[in-house]
């Protein structure tokens, strides 16, 4: 049922071309068995006594037109063909990133993303296969059996039969049965070379370890013994591969003895011209090569099904946890304050609504006057540097509220956040901090409404954070670990943010983000290109194009995600310090794994299992706090400081 | 074709045996053509049928004998592809272990493994493919050709001038395409890429907002695709146009000229017919190559990538002299005053000159291989870094220069710098991942060209940022250096390691799977892993390359707490940027631009405000 759903849809929308594709197939292999079989005809013909050069005009012209309408058939029909399926390709890549896109802030969470988005990009490119493959030789050697059957058909129905279940041999039972003998050794093969895929790659990034263990040559033979059995079933496919191979042949060389057989019969009784022997015995050679790859299409049938079985996999998951119900209720509203987020109303600066205000307005129509303030931008353009400028650039006051918020994926399930309440007026900064599993980012997606809390409420503005749904990126910008930067420039990378953005509102987000002398490093400044997922850059430069990109975004709250993991002390504190001194005036949550900076936090708040375990300002933690103390002495001992 | 090809072992018996099949299936070509074409025409003059059966038997026999032969070659070829897949599998892989993790890190894990899996296949593919068809390449169209001129002269000039016309065209417009390939290629691989890029990078657009509208992008940029695939399509499918074209219209035009001669009565039928079906079987083998064209080239180009990793040279250790340790090898200007200073304050940690007594006076073995009892590490041994330097390329920047070092017997060494300043080259010296490229190492009595050597990574335990968790038990994990040891053992260690809640919280105890597959464990828990591994061996050195970095900051106190008892006794290693580290340390290398800048204690060089000073100063820096 799933596979119809990968291929029904392109089968109806391209059905003319397929029909093309498939017409021009048959004509390819028809113009090969006609040279051959005119080719028979004309120089037995020419043989007949009564010789005379007229007489084998036709079959002449014949052969030549055969002989050189195959190639350019051929050619045709590939080009088609390609041409087809790569628009098919473009149609299922679109499909798969609607299907992917509503989930995109899950799919970390159940996949080794970068792994499998990879994976199933791949599984659509080999899909191509299945029509290039198997489908249309599948659907082009059963146009031909039915051809040659009937026009055998018209000699002698009986000796038809014969030939038809001949070929009924080379068509569907040895492709059938070569699928029920290789079906389970196939699966089997492509499951256990998966697994050598993963026990060796764990191998390969564990290549130090194993190296001092001492026993590497123990890995390679258990290694080499896996990849001895996957040797032996593949083996033995391939070995049963020439045997059918061979028994097609052997079907093939009976036919020809048959044909032989019956046309010689024919003639004796006058049923036919002498010089049709040649041309029918001939044309079997042909004709067969056409029915003789049909098993190997079939035969890889069981190797689409995984990348099939993955892709309805992501499809199923559909109802991810975005959708929840109670989201689905606000779907009304949403769609108003989409509305309302278009119709922008420049007020710079100031505070342009208060909470009380917001709330007055019918839940519904909440009319938020963004000052897009990208463009607002420019303001700053001139002055970067100037501290404090950014106040100007928060057009719309964000105010955030949780209030005992909890949240579990399943009513069975222990809760990821029980009893959080946060106050999150504009300009606040709150650092929280804890370890992995303690609820932070199911935190964070409660603030994003992303995840509508089980219990207690998060509104933003006085409204249902779950509600903005697609609108959150109006107020919210995120930077997290690991920002994917695309192939392409790093101003294209950075307009992201605002795509309206002009060259100058680029520079400055550049210049806030302290981009200034890597860019004027690089060979063609802004224009120049980063390279798959930005390799050209070193981590610490990675988050300052992205947070470049935010600034551009220039949203009132920012959610840092844990960004400065795997830096080194000093980008460390260089980027927090850029970032911090950007973001004045926005409010900010920050996930942190150090210490590093919580001075310049209004509050920080340590979770635990789900729960706030300490929480206060900075100064107070170290008053109060023994084990705040502790903690913050591994970041800045206090014995150095003596 | 392949210069390699004569190289692999057992390639010529197979040879021998694809050309003698090739021989018997090109005779049984020309007979079962010689045989049918005689039934045909004898029929076709009114000869009874019973009169025939022997010939047509005879022509199924030769039939049948063609495909046997294409079987056995088959299976030929696949049996050497197979054994030589996988004796270059083997090499690879022992080669990949004796290069170490610095190759992974350069060529990539992904690239890698690829390479081991995807390659060897592709190359079994290629060896599989390449003898037959080089072998039927060269001796079938030659059989049958003169087969022709025996009977046709006309014929054969046909077939003959066709043949180099075919050749000439597939090259010229395979080099056309290629052309165009390389022209476009950049802008080729940035389209291909798109989609896979978008996907990565959809969590980073639903963040910005973008990853609705995106999907147009997605759309123009596969048509986009599309349109710049079918122009070098175009250009390429012309290679194989141009094979079948010239073949069909050889085959029609030997048809028609036998057809004119048959008229004037110039050849029998029986002539006419047989070369009618050699035609397309003297074509077929060129055919074929064109088909496996593409398979064949990747199978070389993947065979090519192995050979050039197997036969990168790796450098042995080699036992320079059985000198004693204290004489200080010093060498190519490593003297600095930084390391004067420092081998006086390394004697300091240990009771050194203790080897001294183990000397075996004068005695200089130069390049003799090193023996495992050379590496043996006692309690109060000595370790000397004699100017040691690593460079990667001849006249390129040195990754490590002039180090000078001596530790002696159980102690906590810090190394700390910054990044790039060459600690993780420092790491991978002393556990035996890196040949030096200038100085020596002495251990004990004896001086070597480096450590990489089993015996001496036997007695070290090493804990990365990122320990190796393999797919397998708790317990299977915590065993990986020191596979015989009892439960009871695994459960202290456990204990020690601090494992023992997280094994209490498993449904399955210490035989819960981990590692891919199997339960994910947390990085902190790795590290226990790695930890209680460490602990287990009882091995008396251990090597910590950036162990808490990336952890959060109560995991890093609780890990430190658990750490700092268990390294007593040992000669510990702790490579990091955490400062915090190096209070507990006994002595501290400061490591800066791949030089030693100074060692000492941290009162010490706290005291001397030189570059330790430095390096605090700028991390206690706050945020402004």
């Amino acid at each position: 049922m799933k596979r119809e759903g990968w291929f029904a849809p392109y089968v109806s929308s391209y059905f003319w071309r397929f029909v093309l594709i498939i017409v021009l197939g048959a004509l390819t292999v028809f113009s090969a068995s006609s040279l051959m079989y005119t080719s028979g005809f004309l120089i037995s013909k020419a043989s007949i006594p009564p010789e005379n050069i007229l007489m084998i005009y036709v079959p002449i012209v014949g052969v030549r037109t055969f002989g050189t309408s195959r190639a350019v058939i051929h050619y045709v029909e590939r080009l088609v063909g390609h041409d087809t399926i790569l628009r098919i390709l473009s149609k299922m890549r679109v499909r798969l990133y609607h299907i992917l896109e509503p989930q995109a802030l899950f799919l970390s969470s159940r996949f080794r993303t970068g792994d499998i988005l990879g994976m199933l990009a791949d599984d659509i490119e080999y899909l191509q296969n299945v029509y290039l493959r198997t489908v249309f030789p599948s659907i082009i050697a059963l146009l031909l059996y039915g051809a040659a059957v009937i026009a055998l058909g018209t000699f002698d129905l009986t000796f038809a039969l014969l030939m038809g279940l001949y070929i009924l041999v080379l068509v569907v039972v040895l492709p059938l049965v070569s699928l029920l003998f290789t079906q389970r050794r196939q699966r089997e093969v492509k499951q256990e070379r998966n697994r050598l895929y993963q026990k060796l790659t764990d191998a390969v990034l564990g290549m130090g370890d194993w190296m001092i263990s001492g026993r590497q040559s123990q890995f390679v033979a258990t290694y080499e013994a896996d990849e001895r059995k996957v040797a032996r079933t593949d083996g033995w496919l391939r070995g049963w591969a020439r045997l059918r191979m061979f028994i097609g042949q052997a079907i093939v060389g009976i036919g020809v003895l048959s044909m032989l057989y019956w046309a010689a019969g024919q003639y004796a009784d006058g049923a036919i011209a002498g010089t049709l022997i040649a041309a029918f015995v001939l044309v079997v050679f042909p004709l067969a090569d056409a029915f003789l790859p049909v098993s190997e299409a079939v035969e890889k049938i069981p190797q689409y099904r995984n990348s099939l079985e993955r892709l309805s996999g992501v499809e199923d998951r559909d109802g991810a946890p975005t959708q929840g119900a109670e989201v689905k209720q606000n779907g009304q509203g949403t769609r108003a304050v989409s509305a309302g987020v278009l119709e922008v109303a420049p007020v710079a600066g100031g505070r342009t609504e208060t909470l009380d205000e917001v709330r007055t307005q019918s839940a519904g129509i909440a009319k938020i006057k963004v000052t897009v303030a990208g463009r607002d931008i420019s303001t700053t353009t001139g002055q970067a540097g100037n501290e404090g400028h950014s106040q100007h650039d928060i057009a719309i006051q964000t105010h955030i509220r949780l209030e005992n918020v909890g949240y579990r994926y399943g009513a069975d399930d222990d809760w990821s956040v029980r009893d959080l309440s946060l106050d999150l007026p504009q300009g606040k900064k709150i650092a929280i901090i804890g370890r992995s599993g303690a609820g932070k980012s199911t935190l964070l997606k409660v603030i994003q409404g992303v995840i509508q809390p089980t219990e207690g409420s998060a509104e933003i503005n006085g409204r249902a954070a779950a509600s903005y749904g697609e609108d959150i990126p109006s107020l919210i910008a995120v930077l997290n670990q690991r920002p994917h930067l695309f192939d392409t420039t790093v101003a294209n990378n950075i307009r992201l943010g605002n795509p309206q953005a002009s060259e100058e509102e680029i520079c400055a987000a550049g210049a806030l983000a302290k981009l200034d002398s890597l860019i004027s490093s690089l060979p063609e400044g802004y224009n120049t290109p980063v390279r798959e997922a930005g390799q050209r850059f070193s981590g610490g430069e990675r988050q300052r194009i992205a947070l470049a990109r935010i600034l551009l975004q220039n949203t009132p709250v920012v959610v840092l995600d844990e960004p400065t993991v795997g830096l080194d002390p000093r980008t460390e504190r260089e980027l927090l310090a850029t970032m911090f001194q950007a973001m004045a005036g926005k409010s900010l949550v920050w996930v942190t794994h150090h210490l590093v900076g919580a001075e310049l936090m209004d509050e920080v708040i340590f979770m635990e299992n789900g729960t706030v375990e300490m929480r206060g300002t900075h100064a107070e933690l170290l008053e109060k706090e023994p084990r705040y103390r502790r903690l913050y002495e591994l970041d800045r001992p206090v014995e150095f400081l003596g | 074709m392949d210069k390699n090809l004569l190289g692999y072992k057992g390639v010529k018996p197979v040879f021998l045996i694809v050309g003698f099949l090739t021989l018997v299936q090109s005779l049984s070509i020309l007979l079962l053509a010689k045989w049918l074409a005689e039934v045909v025409s004898a029929l076709f003059a009114g000869a009874p049928l019973k009169e025939q059966w022997g010939t047509s038997l005879l022509f199924l026999l030769a039939f049948l004998v063609r495909h046997v032969c294409a079987l056995l070659m088959s299976r030929v070829s696949y049996r050497f592809a197979e054994a030589t897949g996988r004796s270059m599998r083997q090499q690879m892989m022992d080669k990949l272990f004796q290069l170490g993790p610095r190759l992974a890190g350069d060529r990539g894990t992904g690239t890698l493994v690829t390479l081991v899996l995807e390659g060897v296949t592709k190359f079994r593919t290629y060896l599989e493919l390449i003898i037959p068809r080089m072998v039927g390449m060269s001796v079938t169209p030659l059989m049958l050709l003169v087969y022709v001129y025996t009977q046709d002269t006309t014929s054969g000039v046909i077939l003959t001038v066709t043949m180099p016309i075919i050749i000439a065209f597939m090259i010229l417009i395979g080099m056309t395409a290629r052309k165009q390939m390389d022209r476009q290629l950049k802008s080729y691989r940035t389209l291909s890429n798109h989609f896979v890029d978008s996907l990565r990078g959809l969590e980073t657009l639903k963040f910005l907002g973008r990853s609705r509208s995106h999907s147009e992008s997605i759309a123009h940029v596969s048509d986009r695709y599309r349109s710049a695939t079918m122009r070098t399509l175009r250009v390429a499918f012309l290679s194989s146009f141009a094979l079948d074209f010239f073949t069909m219209l050889s085959v029609a035009s030997v048809a028609v000229s036998l057809g004119l001669r048959l008229v004037n009565e110039q050849m029998t039928l029986v002539t006419g017919l047989t070369i009618l079906i050699l035609a397309p079987e003297y074509f077929l083998p060129v055919r074929l190559v064109g088909a496996d064209f593409h398979a064949t080239l990747d199978g070389k180009e993947a065979g090519e990538a192995m050979k050039s990793i197997i036969d990168r040279e790796t450098v042995q250790a080699v036992k320079l002299t059985a000198s004693g340790a204290g004489q200080g090898v010093a060498e190519k200007g490593a003297a600095s005053g930084a390391v004067a200073g420092n081998v006086s304050s390394a004697g300091r940690v240990g009771g050194a000159g203790r080897a001294g007594t183990n000397r075996t006076a004068g005695t200089t073995l130069v390049g003799q291989p090193s023996s495992a009892s050379d590496f043996a590490w006692t309690n109060g041994a000595i370790l000397q870094l004699n100017g040691v330097g690593v460079k990667y390329e001849e006249g390129g920047l040195s990754s490590l220069e002039g180090v000078s070092l001596r530790f002696a017997g159980a102690a906590k060494i810090g190394i700390i710098g910054e990044s790039g300043a060459g600690k993780s080259t420092l790491v991978d010296i002393l556990g035996g991942f890196l040949h030096p490229t200038s100085g020596s190492i002495t251990v004990g009595a004896s001086t070597f060209s480096s450590l990489t050597d089993e015996a001496w990574r036997k007695q070290t335990a090493y804990i990365p940022q990122r320990p190796y968790i393999f797919s397998g038990t708790l317990a299977d994990n915590v065993r990986f250096y020191y596979p015989e040891a009892s439960m009871e053992e695994v459960r202290r260690v456990i204990g020690e390691a601090g494992l023992s809640r997280l094994v209490d919280s498993l449904p399955n105890g210490l035989e819960e799977m981990i590692g891919g597959g199997g339960r994910s464990l947390s990085g902190g828990q790795e590290q226990r892993v790695a930890l209680a591994r460490a602990l287990l061996s009882s091995r008396p050195i251990m090597l910590l390359d950036e162990p808490t970095a990336h952890l959060d900051i109560e995991t890093e106190y609780e890990l430190k707490e658990t750490m700092l008892p268990l390294f007593a006794g040992k000669l510990v290693f702790l490579a990091t940027h955490r400062l915090h580290w190096m209070v507990d340390m006994d002595l501290i290398v400061v490591m800066k631009q791949g030089q030693v800048a100074e060692t000492g204690t941290h009162q010490e060089l706290i005291a001397r405000k030189g570059a330790y000073y430095e390096l605090i100063q700028s991390q206690l820096e706050g945020i402004h």
